[in-house]
């Protein structure tokens, strides 16, 4: 037997008539008894009809989308339940115009883009994304050809690119029912670098600071050849907490001093790196991956605190926060309008310990004056 | 039979004569490779009908056996034979499938591109075939029993392409079917050269 038409490609919610005609074989077949399955489920008497001795029809409608890659089964059997044939439908929509391209250069070596693949998701047709390139002012077309490497829809260039020259790139779809282009994306692989985080985050106590933790990493060696200023941004939080905290303005310098810490307490913390106008570019990078968490506690504090437990800083002191915003705002203004380069936090810092350890100095002799 | 000393019309003739351990162990390890790749082509067909959708897959499903260019399943007559002569058998149908396997695999690629496993699984399966014949013809040639005259040819990869995608996934079901029978049938057929196996 044949089933007519042979494999058809429809849109969803349209219709579809299909013949099937017994072919004399076995001698004296006729359609008398054939019935229709689609997926393995038998379909309603109703939806079929026997146009000629050797045919019987079959009228679906509203077709839903196929269930699976292959093509839905549409199978013809007789009387017995045998099969005497098939063909597969494949139901659909057609692509949509993939948008959202997005590319970065992991050192200036590569470039690997990601894309969505379309305001409604499922075309339920197997769909082919082809990401295209080439550059701006001259050359061919070129396919990308390792897909799928951070996510589904994803493919990276692994070499061969040029630098201080921009390259078109877009993604085009395609599917047995059409296909779609993107909006083409332009950028030179100088503005969208990106590097792996900073190595070797060391997070250390600042010797007897309770509310301290000193912050140390290494500059991404792969840029270490290349002229830029790189960006630092840390983010820390407290051990069983989700929340994080981040520093931002810590520019090209590879230590920081985070400050306001609870005493006694773990904290978590990682840094990223930005490499910042590489080669003269006048862009922002693309942000690295954050460091591996690194963890460190704040020494407890000595003075008894409400419960025993980590103690909160006594009201005076001047390590809450909204004191240190302004003396960090006072500072900054001292430096741009007076000439107190050497004024900062650090300075600072060294100040409060020597205050703490007099403060504990003037406490013990206290003590043993009232022995 | 009369016994001839230095090689062996039928080990089964004569259960008395001791095989060459290298060539024992080589028995052995060629009846463990079968063993092994019965069950990955078990596992094979699974994975296979999964991909094609319902029917495929359902208890009761029975397509139309397509037949197979240059390969069919073992004859009923298969188990009376000598078991050299089965082990040649054995030998041609596994040789003649790898072929076969990546006319599947290509198929599979167009219909089923997002099924990366299937894919490599058919691809394995074409490599473990081609393994399992080699070692059965060098057990074959060990016992002096090799294929007499040059091997015919094994099908050509179109042999096996058919028209439409309803029929291209039955007839890879039945090269699968194919390839787990031959390699189940194998693993028996070396299981009565097996020292201590059955006889």
């Amino acid at each position: 037997a044949v089933i007519s038409p042979q494999d058809p490609t429809l849109l969803i919610g349209s219709s579809l008539k299909a013949t099937c005609s017994v072919l004399g074989d076995p001698p004296g077949a006729t359609a008398e008894g054939l019935y229709w399955t689609l997926n393995g489920r038998r379909l309603a008497p109703e939806l079929s009809r026997v146009l000629n001795a050797s045919t019987l029809a079959l009228a679906l409608v509203n077709l839903n989308g196929s269930r699976q890659q292959s093509g839905d089964n549409l199978v013809c059997h007789a009387r017995d339940g045998s099969i005497l044939a098939g063909s597969c439908l494949y139901v659909g929509l057609p692509p949509e115009k993939p948008f959202n391209i997005s590319c970065w250069s992991k050192n200036m070596k590569d470039l690997t883009c990601r894309w969505s693949p379309g305001a409604h998701g499922e075309t339920f047709l197997h769909t082919n994304y082809s990401l295209k390139y080439k550059l701006r002012w001259y050359g061919q077309d070129n396919t990308c050809e390792e897909y799928h490497t951070v996510g589904p829809h994803s493919c990276h260039i692994p070499k061969d690119l040029a630098l201080f020259t921009p390259y078109e790139i877009w993604v085009e779809a395609t599917n047995r029912l059409g296909s779609a282009r993107s909006d083409v994306l332009t950028l030179d692989i100088l503005d969208v670098v990106t590097t792996d985080p900073p190595p070797d985050v060391h997070v250390s106590r600042v010797g007897g600071l309770e509310d301290q933790l000193s912050v140390r990493w290494v500059s991404p060696p792969a840029l270490k050849d290349f002229l830029f200023q790189a960006k630092y941004q840390i983010r820390y939080r407290v051990e069983d907490s989700v929340d994080w905290k981040v520093v931002d303005d810590v520019s090209n310098q590879t230590s920081c001093r985070l400050a306001g810490l609870k005493p006694g307490t773990v904290y978590f913390v990682q840094v990223r790196c930005n490499p910042f106008g590489i080669y003269g570019s006048k862009k922002a990078g693309i942000w690295s991956e954050w460091s591996h968490p690194t963890a460190a506690s704040t020494p407890r504090s000595e003075r008894p605190g409400p419960g025993g437990g980590a103690c909160e800083p006594r009201g005076g002191e001047p390590s809450s926060g909204p004191v240190r915003r302004e003396l960090k705002q006072f500072l900054g203004w001292l430096k741009k309008h007076a000439y107190c380069s050497n004024l900062s936090f650090r300075l600072y810092d060294q100040w409060r310990a020597w205050m703490q350890k007099s403060h504990k100095t003037r406490n013990q002799v206290g003590r043993r004056d009232l022995r | 039979m009369s016994r001839r000393e230095g090689s062996l019309e039928d080990p089964q003739a004569d259960s008395s004569v001791s095989l060459l351990p290298h060539l024992e162990a080589k028995i052995r390890q060629t009846h463990s490779l079968a063993h092994l790749l019965t069950t990955y082509a078990e596992q094979l067909l699974q994975e296979y009908v999964q991909h094609q959708g319902d029917p495929f897959g359902l208890p009761g499903f029975s397509p139309p056996r397509l037949p197979v260019a240059g390969l069919s399943a073992p004859a009923p007559s298969h188990s009376g034979l000598p078991v050299t002569e089965r082990l040649r058998l054995d030998a041609a149908a596994l040789a003649a499938l790898p072929p076969l396997l990546d006319v599947v695999r290509r198929r599979q690629a167009e219909l089923n591109p997002r099924a990366p496993r299937l894919l490599r699984h058919l691809e394995d399966a074409a490599r473990q075939a081609r393994a399992l014949g080699a070692a059965v013809e060098t057990v074959l040639a060990a016992l002096g029993a090799a294929a007499r005259g040059p091997r015919p040819e094994p099908p050509a990869a179109d042999a096996a392409t058919v028209a439409g995608v309803f029929p291209a996934k039955v007839l890879g079901l039945s090269v699968c079917g194919l390839y787990r029978e031959w390699v189940s049938r194998t693993e028996g057929d070396l299981s009565q050269l097996v020292p201590g196996g059955p006889a």
